[in-house]
């Protein structure tokens, strides 16, 4: 076991409201804190607090000039600290929360060794319920860097990362928050929104080439990018269907969105191409393909319209064939997200979006 | 025991008459025709054709086997898999039959009735075998592909199956990319004699050996991808290569994963049915691999064995009463999704 005189607090999804005092009192005293975000473990202070920063930095044997991220709770906090651009506001009502890090012109709001040389700092605003309500209790940002030593690989669990540090190294953190295992996703993407043309600064999990739509190279990408559409979704709370419209030519991934989102609601059985059968009832879960529909009689025979009751969510290919009329009652009475799949090479796609 | 067997899952209205596991009568009413120009099944249409068929096809069924409605001891009637709309109408007629002369009713899994489809037997009794278990089947049809090993009737494990699209939907779709008519599979196989299969590369499917599911949805993308930009003259010029080429591949992830899936499961023998058993490449290149691994192929005996045919539903249909007797005809309802 560890041998650390570190406190350590196990959290979970119904406790955590219970410790969120301690954890924000720590923070707010300048404290050094490990704690798990929607990626990877990350090291928490303070950003505005020049002493705790220090630490950090002196904790992480990184040398000032270098940017570390912060974390927000929202876009409102973020134009406390960075200029947002139209397009960059678009940027984050479109990505965030998500597994992305923003670089904006910094407003020089945070403690030194946060922005970079040239001034900039990149923004996450995590979608990890935790952070985001430490944040918003303090309602100052907090450090988002991962927690590793410069130069090393991130860390998944506490454990993993307890035993790279030295007992001087463990020492030093003032508290441990301990979810778990995370997933594995990788650290967030971090582009840069200074000039008008995004770059990417670093990969992670989901890439983006502008602020309305993801690229995806293979399979697996495709698989994130519905569990990344599918939480902004979930995080409307919407009340009633939802139907996720994929257009798009053939080959494009439609079919492997759709078996995510099956598997993300809870799909046991195989979700294969309902081309043959053009709807496949999963329970709360629907999967059409209306590549063989053609006509109106069609879309009364099979009872189009009646299965969209209730809080079902449905994932349609080839919506294109269901007509302006079917379409327009899909609008008025489904919360109806269209999704467009573009080629661009052999293992390249475009998600293109609006929500 | 005579059985009268109904199947509408698709877009063939079907009704045959069993004596035990021989064939009395096999009427099958294809409505191709009606779907060709949409290059598809259109369920309206088939719900439609199948509603006004019904009645006379089996009214035919029973009189080819020269057997009064009235001498019939069970109804086999398709559950599912298949097309919702489609598969009701012979259902709700299986079950106002089995009402109206108080007959005993079973619903099957068509799935089954593929696997069953080559121990069938003629009026005679012929061919005369006893099949081995366990035994290893491949059944592919523009509905479904699955391997499945039987370690006796009624009792199936499926070990493989495609995590996409079915083999003959993906055939189906490249004929359709190739500007062919429907169904895709037999145009092809016609178009693709004399072609040449190596003429386009296509992928290899989940290459991984102890991956025993099937997957067709990339052979497709690659072949579209490859293809787009052509000209109309050049993939005329080109015509039987590029569907050899495709056919080929499909055969090819076909036969390379029951290969793989034999030398696994070690069955003592072989079986194969569907739709797209209907192809004569595929069935040689079957048989080379049975010869190969010195095993029994059991294939359906008549070509119209391959497709949907009712003669199967009443054999699934017959060997389900003798495990399970029969099931009470309120509440039984179609299974769109039914699992094997």
């Amino acid at each position: 076991m560890l041998k650390s005189p570190v406190d350590i607090i196990k959290i979970n999804p119904n406790n955590f409201a219970q410790h969120l005092p301690q954890i924000a009192t720590v923070i707010k005293n300048g404290g050094l804190i490990l704690f798990p975000s929607d990626t990877v473990y990350i090291l928490a202070v303070d950003a505005t607090n020049p002493v705790a920063v220090k630490k950090l930095l002196g904790f992480k044997n990184r040398w000032t000039g270098k940017a570390i991220s912060v974390a927000v709770a929202d876009i409102n906090m973020a134009q406390k600290y960075v200029k947002l651009s139209v397009d960059t506001e678009k940027l984050y009502n479109r990505l965030l929360p998500g597994p992305f890090t923003i670089v904006s012109d910094g407003l020089q709001k945070v403690a030194i060794g946060i922005e970079a040389e040239n001034k900039t700092l990149g923004i996450r605003i995590p979608n990890s319920p935790y952070i985001l309500n430490l944040v918003k209790k303090l309602n100052i940002p907090i450090t988002a860097t991962s927690a590793n030593l410069s130069g090393r690989s991130p860390h998944y669990s506490v454990t993993s990362f307890l035993n790279t540090l030295s007992q001087k190294k463990k020492n030093q953190l003032d508290l441990i928050v301990d979810a778990g295992k995370l997933a594995k996703n990788l650290p967030s993407t971090v582009i840069d929104a200074t000039e008008s043309e995004l770059k990417i600064l670093r990969r992670g999990d989901l890439v983006t080439s502008n602020s309305t739509s993801l690229l995806s190279n293979s399979e697996i990408e495709t698989g994130k990018i519905a569990k990344f559409l599918y939480q902004k979704i979930v995080d409307k709370k919407l009340s009633g269907p939802i139907v996720l419209a994929l257009s798009g030519d053939l080959g494009c991934g439609k079919t492997v969105f759709s078996q995510s989102i099956g598997k993300l609601l809870g799909v046991k059985s195989r979700i294969t191409s309902p081309t043959f059968v053009i709807v496949n009832d999963y329970g709360h879960f629907l999967h059409f393909d209306l590549y063989k529909l053609n006509t109106k009689l069609d879309f009364i025979e099979i009872k189009f319209k009646d299965h969209f009751k209730n809080n079902i969510i449905a994932c349609i290919e080839w919506p294109e064939n269901m007509g302006q009329q079917n379409l327009d009652w899909l609008k008025q009475n489904t919360n109806y997200f269209p999704i467009n799949f573009e080629y661009i090479s052999q293992t390249k796609r475009r998600l293109s979006f609006d929500f | 025991m005579y059985i009268l067997g109904i199947e509408t899952s698709c877009d063939d209205t079907c009704a045959a008459v069993l004596n035990d596991d021989q064939i009395l009568s096999n009427v099958i009413s294809s409505q191709t025709d009606l779907h060709q120009k949409w290059g598809g099944v259109v369920p309206d249409i088939a719900k439609r054709a199948h509603q006004e068929r019904i009645g006379p096809v089996i009214t035919t069924a029973l009189k080819r086997a020269k057997i009064k409605i009235e001498d019939i001891d069970l109804i086999a009637v398709t559950r599912g898999p298949g097309l919702g709309i489609a598969l009701a109408v012979g259902f709700n007629y299986a079950k106002t039959l089995a009402k109206k002369y108080n007959k005993k009713l079973v619903a099957v899994n068509h799935v089954e009735g593929h696997l069953l489809s080559v121990f069938l037997k003629n009026s005679k009794g012929l061919p005369k075998f006893a099949p081995i278990f366990p035994c290893l089947g491949l059944t592919v049809s523009g509905g479904h592909t699955k391997i499945v090993l039987l370690e006796n009737i009624g009792d199936y494990h499926v070990v493989g199956e495609t995590l996409d699209d079915a083999a003959g939907e993906a055939l189906d779709k490249s004929a359709k990319l190739l500007g062919l008519g429907y169904p895709g599979g037999p145009v092809i196989e016609r178009i693709a004699k004399g072609g040449d299969c190596n003429f386009l590369k296509l992928p290899n499917p989940l290459p991984e050996k102890v991956n025993f599911n099937l997957s067709f949805s990339g052979l497709k993308t690659s072949f579209y991808y490859q293809i787009k930009d052509w000209s109309i003259d050049q993939k005329m010029e080109h015509l039987s290569d590029l569907a050899a080429s495709f056919q080929n591949s499909v055969f090819d992830h076909l036969i390379r994963k029951f290969s793989l899936v034999i030398d696994e499961y070690q069955p003592l023998s072989l079986l194969a049915s569907g739709g797209v058993l209907a192809n004569t490449l595929l069935r040689s290149r079957l048989r080379q691999l049975a010869k190969s691994k010195k095993l029994p192929l059991y294939l359906p005996q008549l070509k119209n064995l391959n497709t949907d045919n009712a003669a199967m539903i009443a054999l699934a249909g017959y060997h389900q009463f003798n495990r399970s007797g029969p099931e009470p005809v309120e509440g039984l309802d179609i299974s769109p999704r039914f699992e094997l």
